[in-house]
């Protein structure tokens, strides 16, 4: 007995050699497990870790703690819902605010694509179409430039046929979802039944009228049904099939063990609303011929109206600097009053109105009144325009302006000139004259006539008062140059004076020779008187000898001094001078 | 929101639809019966902790040419059997229906409607028929589309027995 202690106790000796660390190990491993604290505390320390990784490896725990958290959720609003609230109200603001947004801006984009059609021609086709139909404007609209649109998508549960998540486009008006989908899974089971299908056959399409139809898509638990208007392309179905088969991916645990919280799958409300696609037809903005005809006349008629407008100005203008540098004339305003052009101003009489009238063709138009005051212009072209016009100079007579010294250059008669001289300082703009170059013609005349008569001599017989042969010629021609003579002395306010000088030869007596030579002077005198000439302004002289009119070389020579010559005064009436 | 489906059967003219058209909210029209053979309906019914939307599938009434169709019971959370107080025959028929949606989905919470309360001395249908079946736990109500006001009692009733499963 004492042997089988001793080799008890010698085994356990040898044990505790052997395996006393490993007891000891094991020992605390036991006091771990034994102690809930410890076991807490190390798991504590490890769970976000095995989360993370639980994670990673695309485990089952957001699905099982799902309810738990529902529940924890539920029991902490139910206790305390400002904690709640409190937390999520940053959240909740934005969303809301989104949520209005995204509202309004189906409302804006409804309001465009109506607004867009309301004012062409094809609108109000579109709008006598929804008066005939009874429909509203925007679906109409919407018929015509739709491709598709996807206005409700159901996520249905097969087997219940309970609606998990309901997400309409924006205006639609839809009826009660829960409904709906009941209807339409018992419409399929009702199908199926009666056509007896095979397994696995299922409904892909049902379609109503010729522009609607509901598109299913089958999963093993659920079933994504999509309302859908016009004709989409086959891309979408697959989204659909994408969509659902990320749904029972991500919420397949939830999907098999449905017991009717349907919170769960709000989760893909934002995935469901992506598939409510809308493509519009790209309208082809055509202009009606109409339309553009009457634009096109509008422009050309607007384009024509701007034309002439800026001619209509650009001629006024040019109008308005001709009359501004016209000279003569002052303007002093001009100015548009109902349509009408008026112009203000001064004007020298001179002027001429062909002048100022709207003459060249783009001034045709222009519809101006005047309201000129006269006035005198001291431009010297104006002045000289007047010296003309005042004194009207003959063709042989050219008027300068030099200053304000007027002059005169050419022939004038007598008359002219003393009309220049009277006139031409009453000239408004002229304060002297020069009439210097001015040769009188009337005077000239009257000196060639005293020249040529005082060249006429007429020769007499011997010792007697009676003419040799061929005088009378002679004397018919002096007695021409003295009446010649006698006008023109008129003219030039000149009196003249002729001294009918008889002569005779160096033969006889001088007291002979003067009365012979006296006789032969009054013998002219008296045939001048005869043919007409006043006797106030002859003298008839006889001056013998005295005046030898050539040398008496020979008989013959003396003939030469039996003559009558003529000498002419000139006596200036004003000075009284003789020359 | 919690959602259940549940089945309302009972023989051909039992007054099914007329029991529960003041409480219930439906789009689809009668005609739906007597094609499709079912009608959806809808009701919120109000528990101590729970608002619960319950999806009535109103199933056409099963008589000599009309089934109901199996089909229809499936997912269904729970049933109403509708049974014409007057008739005797339509309780038959109700507990063949409930034998057949055991069979189809199995066992599920059910109450037992006798209808046309109002007509209680015209009744064909035992009271102690109808104990004998209260007391093997069967909920039995008597409703009546005139009163009214056990028809919202049997929905809270059946849905307590759903939410308790």
């Amino acid at each position: 007995m004492s042997q089988k202690i001793d080799k008890h106790n010698g085994l356990d000796e040898l044990k505790d050699l052997l395996i006393k660390e490993e007891k000891e190990k094991i020992q605390r491993i036991e006091r771990r497990l034994d102690d809930p604290m410890v076991r807490a505390k190390e798991i504590s320390q490890s769970l976000p870790e095995a989360i993370s990784l639980s994670l990673i490896n695309g485990s089952h725990i957001p699905r099982v703690l799902q309810p738990v958290i529902d529940e924890s959720i539920k029991i902490s609003v139910k206790n305390n819902p400002e904690t709640i609230a409190t937390a999520i109200s940053p959240a909740l603001g934005p969303g809301i605010r989104k949520a209005i947004t995204s509202t309004l801006m189906g409302m804006i984009q409804s309001l465009n694509h109506v607004v867009n059609h309301s004012f062409s021609i094809q609108g109000i086709k579109w709008r006598f179409e929804a008066f005939k139909s009874h429909k509203q404007f925007a679906e109409i609209v919407l018929l015509h430039t739709l491709v598709y649109r996807v206005e409700q998508i159901f996520l249905i549960h097969i087997n219940t046929g309970i609606v998990l998540e309901h997400v309409v486009a924006g205006d639609i008006i839809s009826q009660d979802p829960d409904l709906v989908s009941g209807m339409l899974s018992a419409i399929q089971d009702f199908v199926k039944d009666s056509f007896q299908t095979n397994a696995g056959d299922e409904i892909e399409t049902l379609r109503m009228g010729s522009d609607r139809s509901i598109w299913i898509e089958h999963g093993e638990h659920a079933m994504i049904a999509a309302v859908i208007r016009g004709n989409p392309p086959l891309d979408l179905r697959i989204k659909y099939r994408e969509l659902l088969e990320e749904i029972h991916m991500k919420s397949g645990m939830t999907l098999e063990n449905f017991d009717g919280d349907t919170l769960p799958f709000s989760i893909f409300r934002k995935r469901l609303e992506e598939g409510l696609e809308f493509k519009e037809k790209k309208m082809q903005k055509r202009i009606s011929p109409l339309l553009a005809c009457i634009f096109i006349i509008i422009f050309l008629i607007s384009v024509m109206w701007g034309v002439n407008v800026f001619k209509t100005r650009k001629s006024w203008h040019q109008y308005l600097l001709r009359l501004k540098n016209q000279k003569g004339l002052i303007v002093l305003s001009a100015q548009k009053e109902n349509g009408k052009y008026h112009i203000y101003g001064l004007r020298d009489p001179m002027v001429k109105d062909a002048q100022l009238l709207p003459g060249k063709k783009s001034e045709k138009n222009i519809n101006v009144t005047f309201n000129w005051k006269p006035y005198c212009s001291l431009d010297p072209e104006f002045i000289l325009k007047r010296a003309n016009r005042f004194l009207k100079p003959p063709s042989t007579i050219k008027i300068n302006l030099s200053g304000n010294i007027i002059s005169a250059m050419g022939e004038a008669h007598q008359a002219w000139i003393e009309k220049f001289r009277k006139t031409a300082m009453t000239i408004p703009g002229i304060h002297g004259f020069n009439d210097k170059m001015i040769k009188n013609i009337d005077m000239n005349k009257l000196d060639a006539a005293v020249k040529k008569l005082a060249a006429v001599k007429l020769y007499f017989q011997s010792n007697s008062t009676k003419f040799i042969k061929g005088q009378e010629k002679i004397l018919s021609g002096a007695v021409d140059i003295i009446k010649k003579i006698r006008k023109l002395q008129s003219k030039v306010k000149t009196n003249i004076e002729i001294l009918i000088m008889g002569h005779t030869d160096s033969s006889g007596s001088e007291r002979v020779n003067r009365r012979l030579s006296l006789e032969r002077a009054r013998k002219i005198f008296n045939l001048f008187i005869f043919q007409g000439i006043p006797p106030d302004f002859l003298t008839p002289i006889g001056i013998g000898n005295k005046i030898v009119l050539a040398k008496e070389n020979s008989t013959k020579d003396r003939q030469y001094n039996r003559a009558i010559t003529f000498k002419i005064f000139y006596k200036n009436l004003k000075t009284g001078q003789i020359k | 929101m919690i959602k259940k489906k549940i089945c309302m059967l009972g023989a051909f003219a039992t007054g099914k639809t007329s029991l529960v058209r003041k409480y219930v909210h439906s789009i689809f029209s009668e005609k739906y019966h007597t094609t499709v053979g079912v009608n959806i309906e809808k009701v919120q019914v109000h528990t101590e902790n729970d608002d619960v939307d319950l999806i009535i599938w109103d199933l056409y009434g099963e008589d000599e040419f009309q089934k109901v169709r199996a089909s229809y019971l499936r997912g269904a959370s729970g049933c109403i059997y509708v049974v014409d107080g007057t008739r005797k025959a339509t309780l038959a028929t109700a507990l063949n229906l409930k034998k057949m949606v055991d069979n189809t989905i199995g066992s599920t919470p059910f109450i037992l409607a006798v209808n046309k309360s109002d007509l209680e001395d015209q009744w064909e249908i035992d009271m102690s028929l109808l104990e004998g079946l209260q007391q093997k736990g069967v909920f039995v109500v008597k409703t009546s589309a005139k009163t009214g006001e056990e028809v919202k009692k049997a929905f809270q009733e059946l849905v307590k027995e759903m939410l308790c499963k």
